[in-house]
This record gives structure tokens, C-alpha cells and sequence, in this order.
């Protein structure tokens, strides 16, 4: 198309600009979709908006409101915290194990494959309808079957101290998402790693740590990061399941946010509320970010950064 | 090979061609104001679910068919339908027309009805049963026309009265007749409980069992210190959190409709909602008014389901004009088997009076005349609601029970 | 590898226990579905209905526009799903294999997207997919998939970056461009990966019910979980349908599921070579 004398200078021209018609798409979709719907809910957040009627300029108010006045607010975020750290950790571990069965060279494993896989098939709606029609300590199967068992089990529903641990039985249900995605990285793992490393006398615990982990910490990150999003806004099972309760044992920062907008009406309050939230997974999940160049390492980058070289 | 790739690339090109167009050709013109044959276009939003939605469309078809410049379309939102109508009102897109039981924190978007009522006349008004146009009001102006009302009675399960050859319970009992039935209905190895209540009851709900009593959870000017931690209002929630010590009753996860349709509840304690349900289900229940404290008859509060009309609709007189349709007679004799109808004139005609059921819901409504829930009072109820929520169930959870006194006297500040 | 027996019964044991977690909701669920209404709330429960009625089901679909809701879901799944995986590969891509400015703070800006919480957004997203007049079409639930998103772009990078460097500087080599490189070499190894992408997406989208609920308005546009949830009411829950359709509901994924196995078991390096 061109001579060849300019060919060069286009080139790295065509090299600066490359990258940016790559990820294009998703800036365009920003700016049209998601950036004035952001701006507007952060402005929105120095209004006193009740939806129906008018909106009224409060400046910082919604935010002293919530740091000052609404106990709520820190009952809330605590929770949500606690949650966090049991369902993360957790939720990551079970996937993990659970990818690993189901890389076993065993018969039948592509039954269990679907079987494990099944309940992230189905909607959040559909789980929390399904898990509250057997937790509840009246007519609820669970209890039924401990009872037949010589168990009797817990006021799942109604016990605040057990309350939580529904929650996490009812999330941890659908650990399917997360299996697949460590089992593709783990199938992407090439077979002559593992071969080279048995050679060496390596078993297979040693091999799991020095090249399957190693291998797949970028999906952990992936996982890290997304288990903290969707854990620290954890809504439907909360609305649906327990609505908050016993006690508001289960009341959520996500449902804290969804009752103050649309129980409550208070829109302006709730973008307060929810701007507050955003910064802190942001920042939560920037330490991670930063904290993973010490721990995952990309295929991509090893001759340049020299580091986990490994298996090649 | 490079052919094979080019097919399917043209395979797949057409599918999504087609899929695009589809999907395309399937956005309507609902926004648009006229449709294109010129009709005054009305969105209806509706909360039902389930046949009741069908049976409110077959009505709107013969609306549609009798009214030939107005086209009404049904909008079924189901259990979610008060995020939706916020998101709508938020975003200055609400429907036309709506059903609405929330008016105070609804009216700010409304149109105000007086002026279409008084245009119809002071009989058309009087049809109405009085006690609902406060239900549909707000500070004295009407907001919604009643479409529908529940006020709330005993359920009880008559085989399991049978069973202990107890007798069934007659209008004009108190509460202590409610307890020693319980007691006797109670058969622990059976797993059979007297009467059952929600353990997290609805604030809106409770306050008729005050009333009841003599009491409420505020005063006319919003004041609950003297009013929810009253003498009489102690003396009810103990009596309720009694009832659990002395295990003649339980309290329940849900409304307490699934645990009596389990046949293991005697008694419980709700609307008209259920009437189909256990019908269905197969339960032999009777219904019987609220009991009372003794001097004075009980009270209900009543959950009325009414129509209102946003302010910000293009087509007002066309609105009214099917609010109309939907209220009157007809409409409330098609809806009979799923709503109470709100019409004097309905109730006369279709002999609801003598009906051995629905007549104990319409005893109940003339009963609670004159009864203002605090809901209407008060600036913020849906904040105060969540407060009383929260202590009610501190005074009915068994890993709590706290003293009824005690909660209560914690609401004040 | 040889496996010993004792090896494979401790395995057989943990895959049954765990299977027992995950199978038992759906069995409850069938069983469930195919009792009378007066066995669902029988007490001691039974474990299985005198006569299965298979008829539950018609009764469930037939009780609303199913057919309409089953086609409606299928065109938002499958044009959400190709929008999804041609905007995020590319996206996915730029991000992974090049160097340039302001490359992290925008990553960063991509991944802050998966944190804004919808309830505050969503009014305004509203009033714009009004004014854009999409309101009560499938639009709105579809075009935006056309522009990625982060969570499909975040994963997708993840995988990209653990492929060695110099594949692309060989193929640079060679003389091909920049578009070339990534249509001709990288699309085939991320196989495994946009798999996955797929899936995922499908089910999200199939069983997103906020965004449906939030932007269609009557009847004609609605989506199956739309339709699963209108058997719950205010009041009531109408339990046989729902376990029904539940059950339903699941059979599309689980057999774009089934397809999909085979290429994530190919994994990504299976390509490579």
C-alpha cells in the first residue's frame, strides 16, 4: 500500500495506534453506556431525591448522614465484611478442589463434571426460592432428614447465628462458574510440565504446588478480585432468602443500598451510599492488583520481568 | 477449505442478520404517545400474577373493543412491581394508570382525583364503601379509586377442630377464647400447633391488633412516645409473646399460609388472599372475625388495593375514563373470584352478605371504620416501619424474646 | 498413572459427597414438581408422589406466553453472546498483548466497571435507553453486550497473558499484521477460553432478570425469568410451577453446556501446537 521509505514510520505509528483500535469497543460502550449514568448517580449523591418528588441540593449531607447519624450504615458494612471473609476464601478453595476432582482420570468424571457444574446454571431468583423451601425449620426437608437422623437442626431461617451460614451453603452452591474457570486454566497446563517434573522424582502434591498454582495465578487473581465484587454485593439471596433478617443479621450492604432506593425512596442517600461502597472495593481491589506482581505470574512476561520461570 | 470457511462465515453472517432484524422488528411503539391507527395509547400496570392477569386482560380486550380511540395495554409486573413503578417514576416514564395501595410515598406522582369524583356525583361516590376512600387518600385528597380490599380474619382448619371435637370459633370471641382453643388444638406429638402469627410481622399489619386494644402506635400528631409504649400496647405484644411461652402457638418464617396448609397450624391470622389457595390445596377452613379484647369489637387494618393515575400522563380524561371502567360494576362482579368487590351495589346484588366467607371480611371493613393507620400519619413510615420491624421480632424471636416493655420503650428513641 | 483402589475410593467418596451437595436442591425440586398440591404441604414429607404428575409442567408453561418468553430469551442469549465474544476478544486482546499509555489506568477504569452498584445507575441508564426510545425492546438488554464487558475482559486477558511472548513477534516476522496476528493465530488458541466466555455469558443472560424486569414492559418482550418470576406474587408463592420451570429453565444451558465440554477440555496450549 505504501513505499517502502515511510513504511517504517508508519509502522510505529500503526504500532501506537493499534492498541487502542483493540480495545475501542469497550471505550466507546464506556462513554455511552456506563460514564453518564456514573457522573449522574455521583451528583445525584448531593441531592435529597425521594423518586416521586422533586429533587432538592443538600451538598455533603447524604455523606455526614451516613457517617454520622444511620448505625445502620456500619452494622451493614460489617456484616457484609464478615461475609466476605468467609465466603472469599471458601468459595476460591472449593472451586479449586473442585476443579482438581474433576480433572481426575477416573470413569464417570464427566458425569460429576455436569453434576458440579449444574447449580450455576440456575438463576439467583430460582436458588433462593429452591434453598428457602428446604431450610425452613417448619416444613423445610433439611430438618425433616436430620430428624430421621436423631438431628434435630437448627432454626436455619429464624436463628440469627445460623442465618449467615444459610447464606453461605446457599452461594457456595453455585461454585460451578468458578470450577470452570480453574478447570480450563488447568487443562490448558501442557501434559509434558507434568511428565518433566514425575521424571524428576516430583509427586503429585509437589507438582500441584510448583506447576499447577503457578500456572494459574492469573485466573486466582481473576477469581480473587470477582469473589470480593460479588460478595461485597451480595443482593438476591439476601432479598430473597432471608429479606435482611433474623434480626438484620443478614442485612447486607448490597440490600442496605436497594432498601434506602427503593423501599425508602431515598435515591440520593442510596448513591451515597453506593458511591462510598464503589470506592472501597476500587481501592480493595487495587491493592490486590498491586499485591499480584508479587505473586502471579504471566507467560507473557517472564523474559521480561525474569520472574516464576518455570516448567519452559 | 477456504470455501468451507466462507459458508459458515455466511451462515453465521445470516443468522445474526436474522436474529438483529428480529429483535429489531419485535421494539413496538408503546412510547409513542398515538399508535399509528390514531388511538390514545394507555399503559396499565398491574401487580397480579398468574391467572388473574388473564382475566384482567380479557376485560381490557372488551374495554379496547367497546372504546374505539383508546387502547389499553396491560403491564403484569408481578412481585417486584414497586421496583419497577420506582425505576419508571424515577426516569419520569410511569405508566398511565397504576394499582397502588402506598399512596404516601407514591403521591408526590400522582394526580390528585377529587375534581374527576366530584364530576360524577355524590352517588357515584357513595357506592364506594366509606372506609376505603381513606385507604386511597392522602391529607384529604384522594389519589386512587378502590378497585379492591382484604381486611384480615381468622383461618381456622376445621378438620383439625373436628379432630379434638372442639367447637368452632363464633364472631363476637375474645382473645382469651382464641387461647384456650389454641391450647386445646395444641398436640405436641402430633407436631400441631394452635395458632400461629409471622415472627416478623408486618408493622403495617400489627397495629390492628392494638386497636383492638384501645391503642395505637402513634397519636394523631405522629407522636409514638405515650402511644406504641403504651400500657395497652405492652399489654397486647405480651399477650402475643404469652401465647409462644406457653407454646399454644408458633411464629412463622412466611405469612403462615404454607404452615396451615401443612395442617399442622390450627389457626392463623390474615387477608383474602388465601382464599383460592387453600381452596386448592384442599384445606377444610372456615373464617371467623378477629377476637377481641373484650369491651370493645376488633378491629382490622385494611390492605386496599386501588387504581391511580400518574401525573405526568398525557391522557388524563382517557385514563379516567378507564379507571371508571375498571371500578364499576361490572369489573368488580368479572373480578369476584379473586378480589372483594368494593361496590355496595355488588355486594347487594351478588348476596355477598349472606356468603358464610366473604361476608366475615365485610363485617370485618365495617368494623375498622374510623381507624387511622400510622402509616398515614407519620412523615417517614417506611423508615419507621423498618424500626418497628426490627423490635418486634427482638420480642418474638426465640434467641431474643426480650420484654415487650422494654423493646418498645427503645423505638422512642 | 496407576491408580490405586484405595486411591480411587477415597475419590469415588468425596465426588459422591459433594454431588449429594449440589444434586439434592434439583431432586427436591423434581420431586417437588410432580406432587399435587395437597403432597407438596403433606407433612412428614413425602419423598415420592403417589402419582407423578408429569402434567405439572405443561400446566406451568401453558400458564403464561412461554413459547414468546422462549423465543424472546433466545434472541437476547445468542446476540449477547456473539456481541460478547467478538467485542471481548478484541478488547481482551489490546489490553494483553501490547504496551501503551495510559494502559493501567484504563484497565483500571475497565475492572472499576464490575464494582458500580446498579441501583444507583440503573435510573439513569433508564432515562437513557428512553430518550434513545429502547425502552420495551430488547435493545437495551442486548446492544451494550456489543461493547464487552469487564468481567469477559478481565478473564479473557488473564488466559491471553499466560501465553508466551514470542508467538506474535514470529508471526511479525513473517510479515503479517497486526490484525492478521490476532485473527489468524491468537482467536484459534483462545478457543478454550471464549468457550468458557460463552458459557458463562449464556447463563448470565438467560437468567438476568433485573434488566428485563427494569426495561421491558409488557408481556410480548418478556424473557423466561421474567416469566419464572411472575409465579410469585406479593403474597403468594406458587411453588409447583416454579419448581417446574426452574427445572426447565436449566435444560438450554445445561445442553450448550454439554457441547461446550469438549473444547474446554482441549484446553489452550492443545492449540498451541
Amino acid at each position: 500500500m505504501f513505499t517502502k521509505k515511510n513504511k517504517q514510520k508508519k509502522f510505529t505509528l500503526v504500532r501506537k495506534r493499534v492498541p487502542f483500535l483493540f480495545i475501542l469497543p469497550w471505550i466507546i460502550g464506556f462513554i455511552v453506556f456506563t460514564l453518564g449514568p456514573l457522573v449522574f448517580s455521583l451528583i445525584m449523591s448531593l441531592f435529597d431525591w425521594p423518586i416521586a418528588g422533586e429533587a432538592k441540593f443538600i451538598g455533603f449531607d447524604n455523606f455526614s448522614t451516613m457517617f454520622t447519624a444511620d448505625p445502620q450504615f456500619y452494622d451493614s458494612l460489617w456484616i457484609t465484611l464478615k461475609f466476605a471473609l468467609i465466603f472469599v476464601p471458601l468459595n476460591l478453595l472449593v472451586a479449586l478442589v473442585l476443579a482438581l476432582l474433576i480433572t481426575q482420570p477416573i470413569k464417570g468424571i464427566k458425569v460429576f463434571r455436569t453434576i458440579f457444574y449444574l447449580p450455576a446454571v440456575v438463576s439467583g431468583v430460582a436458588v433462593s426460592i429452591i434453598w428457602g423451601w428446604m431450610f425452613n425449620s417448619e416444613y423445610g426437608v433439611l430438618n425433616y432428614i436430620l430428624s430421621l437422623l436423631g438431628i434435630e437442626g437448627p432454626n436455619w431461617l429464624i436463628d440469627p447465628k445460623w442465618a449467615i451460614v444459610t447464606i453461605v451453603i446457599a452461594s457456595a452452591w453455585g461454585v460451578g462458574s468458578m470450577m470452570l474457570i480453574f478447570y480450563t486454566d488447568i487443562k490448558g497446563i501442557p501434559h509434558e510440565m507434568y511428565e518433566a517434573a514425575s521424571i524428576d522424582g516430583a509427586g503429585p502434591i509437589r507438582q500441584f504446588i510448583s506447576i499447577t498454582i503457578p500456572t494459574i495465578t492469573p485466573t486466582i487473581l481473576f477469581n480473587v478480585i470477582t469473589s470480593v465484587i460479588a460478595a461485597l454485593q451480595q443482593l438476591t439471596l439476601v432479598l430473597l432468602l432471608t429479606g435482611g433478617g433474623p434480626l438484620k443479621s443478614t442485612y447486607f450492604y448490597g440490600l442496605f443500598v436497594y432498601n434506602n432506593a427503593f423501599k425508602h425512596h431515598e435515591l440520593g442517600y442510596a448513591s451515597a451510599n453506593a458511591w462510598f461502597m464503589f470506592i472501597i472495593i476500587l481501592l480493595l481491589t487495587m491493592l490486590i492488583f498491586k499485591s499480584s506482581s508479587a505473586w502471579v505470574f504471566y507467560e507473557a512476561e517472564v523474559k521480561k520481568e525474569k520472574k516464576g520461570g518455570k516448567g519452559k | 477449505m477456504k470455501v468451507q470457511k466462507k459458508m459458515k462465515l455466511f451462515f453465521l453472517f445470516t443468522i445474526i442478520a436474522t436474529l438483529l432484524l428480529s429483535a429489531c422488528s419485535s421494539s413496538s411503539d408503546t412510547n409513542g404517545e398515538k399508535a399509528e391507527d390514531g388511538k390514545v395509547k394507555l399503559r396499565f400496570a398491574t401487580w397480579d400474577v398468574g391467572d388473574d392477569v388473564d382475566l384482567q386482560q380479557k376485560l381490557i380486550d372488551q374495554f379496547n373493543a367497546e372504546n374505539s380511540d383508546i387502547e389499553v395495554v396491560l403491564e403484569a409486573y408481578g412481585g417486584d412491581y414497586d421496583t419497577k413503578i420506582t425505576a419508571g417514576i424515577g426516569a419520569k416514564d410511569a405508566p398511565d394508570i397504576m394499582y397502588m395501595w402506598n399512596y404516601p410515598q407514591y403521591k408526590d406522582a400522582l394526580e390528585p382525583l377529587d375534581s374527576y369524583i366530584e364530576d360524577k356525583g355524590e352517588e357515584y361516590k357513595g357506592n364506594f364503601y366509606e372506609a376505603l376512600w381513606n385507604y386511597n387518600a392522602v391529607d384529604g385528597d384522594v389519589y386512587g379509586l378502590p378497585v379492591g380490599y382484604t381486611t384480615h380474619v381468622v383461618y381456622y382448619n376445621k378438620d383439625l377442630f373436628d379432630e379434638k371435637g372442639i367447637e368452632y370459633p363464633k364472631a363476637g370471641w375474645t382473645w382469651k377464647d382464641l387461647q384456650e382453643t389454641a391450647k386445646k388444638l395444641t398436640d405436641k406429638d402430633k407436631k400441631i400447633t394452635g395458632f400461629a402469627f409471622p415472627g416478623k410481622p408486618d408493622p403495617y399489619d400489627f397495629e390492628m391488633y392494638l386497636w383492638g386494644n384501645g391503642a395505637s402506635y402513634v397519636d394523631s400528631k405522629g407522636n409514638l412516645d405515650g402511644n406504641i409504649n403504651s400500657k395497652k400496647a405492652i399489654e397486647t405484644f405480651t399477650m402475643f409473646q404469652n401465647m409462644l411461652k406457653d407454646e399454644i402457638a408458633i411464629t412463622t418464617e412466611g405469612w403462615g399460609d404454607t404452615e396451615f396448609k401443612t395442617n399442622r397450624v390450627g389457626m392463623f391470622i390474615n387477608g383474602a388472599w388465601y382464599l383460592e389457595a387453600f381452596k386448592e390445596a384442599g384445606i377444610n377452613y372456615g373464617v371467623v372475625e378477629i377476637p377481641s379484647f373484650g369491651d370493645k369489637p376488633s378491629a382490622s387494618i385494611v390492605s386496599s388495593s386501588g387504581i391511580a393515575m400518574s401525573k405526568d400522563s398525557k391522557h388524563k380524561e382517557a385514563a379516567f375514563k378507564f379507571m371508571e371502567f375498571w371500578t364499576g360494576e361490572q369489573a368488580n362482579k368479572e373480578r369476584l373470584s379473586f378480589e372483594l368487590p368494593v361496590l355496595k351495589s355488588v355486594v347487594e346484588s351478588e348476596k355477598l352478605q349472606e356468603d358464610p366467607i366473604k361476608s366475615v371480611f365485610y363485617s370485618m371493613l365495617e368494623q375498622s371504620e374510623g381507624y387511622n393507620p400510622t402509616s398515614f400519619v407519620t412523615d417517614d413510615w417506611s423508615k419507621l416501619s423498618d424500626d418497628l420491624s426490627l423490635v418486634f421480632e427482638e420480642i418474638f424471636n426465640p434467641s431474643t424474646r426480650v420484654d415487650p416493655k422494654e423493646a418498645l420503650n427503645s423505638v422512642i428513641k | 498413572m496407576k491408580l490405586t483402589r484405595k486411591y480411587k475410593f477415597i475419590m469415588y467418596s468425596i465426588l459422591v459427597l459433594f454431588s449429594l451437595y449440589f444434586l439434592f436442591p434439583f431432586i427436591w425440586a423434581l420431586i417437588t414438581a410432580l406432587k399435587t398440591e395437597g403432597e407438596v404441604f403433606s407433612f412428614p414429607p413425602k419423598f415420592i408422589p403417589d402419582v407423578p404428575l408429569f402434567s405439572n409442567f405443561m400446566d406451568a408453561w401453558n400458564s403464561q406466553p412461554f413459547g414468546i418468553y422462549f423465543k424472546n430469551s433466545m434472541i437476547v442469549t445468542v446476540l449477547t453472546t456473539i456481541g460478547q465474544l467478538i467485542s471481548c476478544s478484541l478488547v481482551a486482546y489490546g489490553f494483553a498483548r501490547y504496551d501503551f499509555k495510559y494502559k493501567n489506568f484504563l484497565f483500571i477504569l475497565l475492572l472499576s466497571t464490575m464494582m458500580i452498584p446498579w441501583d444507583v445507575t440503573m435510573i439513569p441508564l433508564y432515562m437513557e435507553f428512553n430518550l434513545f426510545g429502547w425502552i420495551n425492546t430488547l435493545k437495551p438488554l442486548i446492544i451494550p453486550a456489543f461493547f464487552g464487558s469487564a468481567y469477559n475482559i478481565f478473564l479473557l486477558r488473564q488466559f491471553l497473558m499466560n501465553i508466551p511472548k514470542d508467538l506474535e513477534n514470529a508471526a511479525r516476522i513473517d510479515g503479517a499484521n497486526e490484525f492478521q496476528i490476532f485473527y489468524k493465530i491468537f482467536l484459534p488458541i483462545m478457543k478454550a477460553p471464549l468457550t468458557l466466555i460463552a458459557v458463562l455469558n449464556i447463563i448470565l443472560v438467560w437468567n438476568d432478570y433485573l434488566g428485563p424486569l427494569i426495561y421491558l414492559n409488557d408481556q410480548s418482550k418478556y424473557t423466561m425469568a421474567l416469566g419464572l418470576a411472575s409465579f410469585q406474587g406479593v403474597h403468594e408463592l406458587q411453588i409447583i410451577p416454579i419448581m417446574a420451570m426452574t427445572l426447565v429453565m436449566i435444560i438450554p444451558p445445561v445442553i450448550v453446556f454439554a457441547f461446550a465440554q469438549k473444547y474446554i477440555v482441549e484446553g489452550i496450549s492443545g492449540s498451541i501446537k
